[in-house]
């Protein structure tokens, strides 16, 4: 037994070893960002190396599971009996590539939370679910893009239809100005969905007892929606969505505009409504991302780098780029 | 363009990095000192030397401190950076390790006990079998410290085969401190205390497989 090596190991590790040891256990914390401890060589303490991970894991498990039809994306594209069928979507900005041949399917009453830096596409890609791409001028989109196999592109469909049975929601509240009770009514009622009053009342009732509302509410009917706090107007927006009976609820950073609490009412009512929904949330959170959806779709650089389990790519992500990101290493 | 990082490197925030190490740093500290702790032990044993034995026994506070430290550190670290994937995966793995450091603590502390007050010395076979398990013991915590030190897979599969080679030679040294019990019933009392003291550093031998498996879980895919 070599009684020098022993004694240097702990030697150098107690409190009055080498200044590079103390150094480390110098507080740091938030008043010294740049207090990280330097790297040091074998002689004299920790001496991390490079872990030799290669750019994709490689293991048997992943050749056997991994569905990758566009060549790039890691991890189960595809579910069973998918809501939306989405195989090589390309976006183009007039001749900015911003969605790069994306291939993901959303499955039927379950969440899929797409995360990834800015300007990666995810709200780009969003936007062609229910076509508000349409609205920007210069935009164009390709691929096919199937609605329980029906692709949302053909000349026969109604845009204004698809975007009643894919609805969406907004980073910022945007209530009409109308009271609550016709922010609720006006789609049902213009959709030719209630037969009478009663109807419709029925409607804006369960709608705001979905959403999670309607005891705020009950009582001030007639209030304009703008006068409720953001929360509130959310969950009238969300409101809003449901009471026309959409299949697909598109979430575009629901709660970035909220107070942790109103956030929290957000995602328990996501919860719920999955029950119900497909939706598909869009949000920069990767703890609101982990809590609230079953599957995550992590975007960068228009390319859909990876997807599959919320658990799994938050606790052992495939691709060296979503590991990265989701552990705070490069934005 | 991602590079590769060092585990527990390499994130925009270095408030994060430097909590990451200083909680790494503190975790080998202990090691080094648990280290100490079982050489030190496994000499007052086969020496009989109160001295060093009362030391170990002393020094255990310092050992019981590291983990609270330690502890502390992990959990506000948990509260502040809410960790994923390797990150988390890292942390979860210092925190067991630290658990199975300060068992391991444990046992040198009651192999040191053995010495102090109407301890029954051992004989020359005895001891010779006592400080031959020390060493294998302290080689082994030696190398699963290496291995999280620097989060090497390979080390830590060399630290799970060699517990094995370990636990055979407990179980022969068990054999024949029972076989010279049974030849010579007088030293009974030695043996049985002898008994304990080789279940304490095969018990040494376990932690320090357990600390391999646990960095193992750092890069479940080889790294």
């Amino acid at each position: 037994m070599n009684q020098q090596s022993d004694q240097t190991l702990h030697e150098r590790r107690r409190p009055d070893a080498p200044a590079a040891v103390v150094a480390a256990n110098a507080p740091s914390g938030a008043n010294d960002p740049d207090s990280a401890p330097q790297r040091r060589d074998n002689e004299s303490g920790l001496n991390l190396k490079p872990s030799g991970r290669t750019h994709i894991q490689s293991s048997s498990s992943l050749e056997e599971r991994s569905a990758q039809v566009s060549g790039q994306t890691v991890g189960h594209i595809a579910v069973e009996n998918p809501i939306f069928m989405c195989r090589d979507v390309n976006v183009f900005y007039g001749n900015k590539h911003a969605l790069k041949k994306v291939s993901v399917d959303v499955g039927r009453k379950q969440v899929l939370a797409m995360i990834g830096p800015s300007g990666c596409g995810k709200s780009t890609f969003l936007r062609c679910l229910n076509r508000m791409n349409d609205t920007i001028p210069g935009a164009r989109v390709t691929g096919s893009i199937t609605l329980d196999g029906v692709d949302i592109h053909d000349k026969r469909q109604d845009v204004v239809q698809i975007r009643a049975r894919v609805g969406m929601v907004f980073q910022k509240p945007n209530p009409f100005p109308k009271s609550i009770y016709e922010n609720v009514a006006y789609g049902p009622r213009i959709h030719g969905l209630a037969r009478g009053r009663a109807d419709l009342d029925d409607i804006v009732c369960s709608s705001l007892q979905r959403a999670g509302l309607w005891d705020e509410v009950k009582d001030r009917l007639r209030a304009p929606g703008t006068g409720l706090s953001g929360g509130q107007q959310q969950r009238l927006c969300i409101a809003r969505t449901i009471a026309i009976k959409p299949e697909v609820i598109l979430m575009d950073e629901p709660c970035s505009a909220l107070d942790p609490i109103a956030t929290a009412r957000i995602e328990d009512l996501i919860d719920e409504l999955r029950a119900d929904y497909a939706i598909v949330i869009v949000t920069h959170s990767m703890q609101q991302a982990a809590r609230v959806s079953q599957r995550t779709a992590y975007f960068h650089m228009g390319d859909l780098i990876e997807v599959g389990e919320t658990d799994k790519v938050f606790t052992n992500p495939r691709h060296r780029l979503t590991e990265d990101y989701i552990t705070g290493r490069f934005g | 363009m991602s590079h590769e990082f060092p585990p527990l490197e390499g994130h925009i925030s270095k408030a994060f990095d430097g909590a990451l190490a200083s909680l790494h740093v503190k975790v080998i500290e202990m090691g080094g000192l648990v280290l100490d702790q079982v050489r030190e032990a496994t000499h007052a044993y086969t020496e009989w030397d109160e001295e060093a034995a009362l030391q170990v026994i002393e020094r255990e506070r310092d050992v019981n401190s590291y983990k609270k430290t330690i502890d502390s550190e992990q959990l506000l670290l948990i509260a502040r950076r809410a960790p994923v994937a390797s990150d988390l995966r890292a942390i979860l793995a210092m925190s067991k390790c630290v658990a199975d450091l300060e068992r391991a603590g444990d046992e040198a502390r009651k192999i040191a006990k053995n010495v102090i007050g109407t301890g029954a010395r051992p004989g020359v076979a005895t001891s010779r079998d006592a400080r031959h398990l020390g060493e294998l013991a302290t080689s082994l915590l030696r190398l699963s410290l290496e291995a999280l030190d620097t989060i090497d897979t390979a080390r830590c599969s060399e630290v799970i085969a060699r517990d094995e080679d370990l636990d055979q030679e407990y179980a022969a040294g068990l054999r024949r401190l029972l076989t010279r019990a049974m030849e010579d019933p007088r030293h009974f009392e030695v043996a049985v205390e002898a008994a304990f003291v080789l279940k304490s550093l095969e018990r040494i031998g376990d932690h320090a497989r357990n600390l391999a498996r646990h960095v193992l879980t750092i890069e479940p895919d080889g790294g």
